[in-house]
């Protein structure tokens, strides 16, 4: 038991002597050749498995291999899951991550955020030509998934509406296309996928009625001056080039590879 | 001294304001369902195992092959069924009909009131079987049809007989309507759960939902009891 504590404290004390040591990381990464990206393996669009050549595709994948390129280094990915992200990030087990990480300020007191790459938001999946404005879902049967930040939108916003929270989103999905609830609600991308697997996906469509917005943002350490600069630098040029639209459209164009979407008046931009 | 799981607890937000309301109407709707489906689970089960024990052949195959299904395959499921498969099957002005009202809570309750109608079918059974087969014979004998021989004489006995195993379905089904939740069903669970994740104080939400779960079956096992005592046994015959 001792020899284990001892272990744990000497880990923990690694652990924090290699925080400090990677202060910038950018020289670091320059010297070794190599950055390390955390991504998601299971987020179809975003970070997953090609199922042919069994590596990891995506749009968070395809940000990361420009911000390598830029550097001259070579990209080396790690999956990641939604509960590890930060923590591997905070340990030093990779260098910047592209996880699907939307900003929020708890989350930017532990790690700084890049500007914004991608932008989704909740909407609404309805039947086609039911719904013009928010106002026409009030009052109604909105469907979603228990335990979301979807649901506790979905009621701010819609005050009057009753919200039926499932599972998970495919039942909720299942109930509108059998006419037991009027709409259902998350995070658009979410809301675009499960539509691209619909048989009956032309009854449905996803009105332009935003609740909430969910920026997502790259994540590196916090105080990683170097690096922070050096993303965002990169990602406004990308915009600029036309590169980000690109890997917009090659994922979520009209022939995008993942699913459909609209990419709006998104654009990355200065300090936002 | 250091707090003993680095967990700060916070009853008074499951004791007043919005959370508590929350509570209090998760605990109508179990009540809800609780109470009606026991009702009906009851008079269904009575009813399938006079047909269990029926002479006529089909009747008989009709409530083995119910008794086994609904036993034997899992309550989520038959919850499923009737809330998303029973779409299937029906013609398209009902289901239309349907979802106007409150299907959810009705698919709960059909799933609820058959599942725990083939246990109590099988425990009034045992009932049944308990009563010595010459008190049927001789209500026959003295001019009682089956059922009313079943109504009159036999079930009466055998029920008295089966209260503890019904105390048991009764407890079982109140605590089962926790999976209503799974349709959306704003049930005692799916509010706790719903505290959950919007405070994050779990503890406290479902250690509320135990205590309620915990009376409800205390009450419940009393109620029974006391109806068993002072109503179908008044004078205490054995």
């Amino acid at each position: 038991m001792k020899r284990l504590i001892v272990l744990l404290l000497a880990l923990v004390f690694a652990a924090g002597l290699g925080g400090t040591a990677l202060a910038d990381t950018l020289a670091s990464v320059k010297a070794k050749g190599v950055m390390v990206f955390g991504v998601r393996d299971s987020i179809h669009g975003f970070g997953y498995i090609d199922e042919k050549t069994r590596e990891l595709i995506g749009y968070d994948v395809d940000f990361c291999k420009a911000i390598a390129k830029k550097l001259g280094v070579k990209a080396e990915f790690k999956p990641l899951t939604g509960a590890t992200r930060i923590p591997q990030l905070i340990s030093g087990n990779v260098d910047l991550v592209a996880a699907t990480m939307t900003k929020t300020e708890e989350r930017a007191k532990q790690i700084d955020f890049s500007y914004t790459y991608f932008l989704t938001g909740q909407k609404f999946i309805t039947r086609k030509g039911t719904v013009k404005t928010l106002a026409d879902l009030q009052g109604k049967k909105i469907g979603t998934a228990k335990g979301t930040t979807s649901e506790q939108n979905a009621k701010k916003a819609l005050p009057t509406a009753t919200i039926q929270a499932f599972d998970e989103h495919a039942p909720a999905f299942l109930a509108l296309q059998q006419g037991k609830v009027f709409a259902i609600t998350t995070d658009e991308s979410i809301l675009a996928n499960i539509l691209s697997k619909a048989p009956d996906k032309d009854k449905y469509e996803i009105p332009d009625i935003r609740i909430s917005d969910e920026p997502y943002g790259l994540g590196m350490r916090k105080g990683d001056a170097n690096l922070v600069k050096f993303v965002n630098a990169t990602l406004l040029e990308m915009e600029k080039k036309g590169e980000a639209k690109k890997i917009f459209d090659k994922w979520f164009g009209p022939k995008g590879q993942a699913f459909q979407m609209d990419r709006g008046t998104f654009k990355i931009v200065a300090d936002k | 001294m250091p707090p003993l799981f680095n967990y700060q607890f916070d009853w008074a937000i499951i004791t007043s304001g919005q959370y508590f309301e929350w509570i209090v109407s998760g605990v109508k709707v179990t009540l809800q369902l609780s109470v009606v489906s026991i009702a009906l689970s009851f008079i269904l089960g009575l009813l399938i195992a006079v047909m269990r024990m029926s002479q006529i052949r089909p009747v008989l195959w009709f409530s083995h092959a119910y008794l086994e299904f609904f036993r034997n395959t899992p309550l989520l499921v038959q919850i499923f069924f009737w809330y998303f498969g029973s779409y299937k099957i029906l013609p398209e002005a009902v289901n239309a009909w349907m979802n106007t009202l409150n299907f959810e809570f009705a698919a709960a309750v059909i799933a609820l009131t058959v599942y725990t109608s083939a246990f109590i079918a099988e425990d009034i059974r045992s009932g049944v079987r308990s009563i010595p087969k010459e008190q049927m014979e001789a209500a026959r004998s003295s001019g009682f049809s089956y059922l009313k021989s079943m109504y009159y004489i036999i079930l009466p006995q055998a029920v008295r007989l089966t209260i503890p195993p019904l105390i048991n379905q009764f407890l079982n089904l109140t605590k089962n309507s926790s999976l209503a939740m799974t349709i959306g069903v704003a049930e005692l669970t799916y509010q706790a759960r719903q505290i959950e994740s919007y405070t994050f104080k779990g503890f406290e939400a479902f250690t509320a939902a135990t205590l309620v779960y915990l009376g409800l079956s205390l009450i419940i096992t009393w109620l029974v009891t006391l109806y068993s005592k002072h109503v179908l046994n008044p004078i205490g015959v054995r």
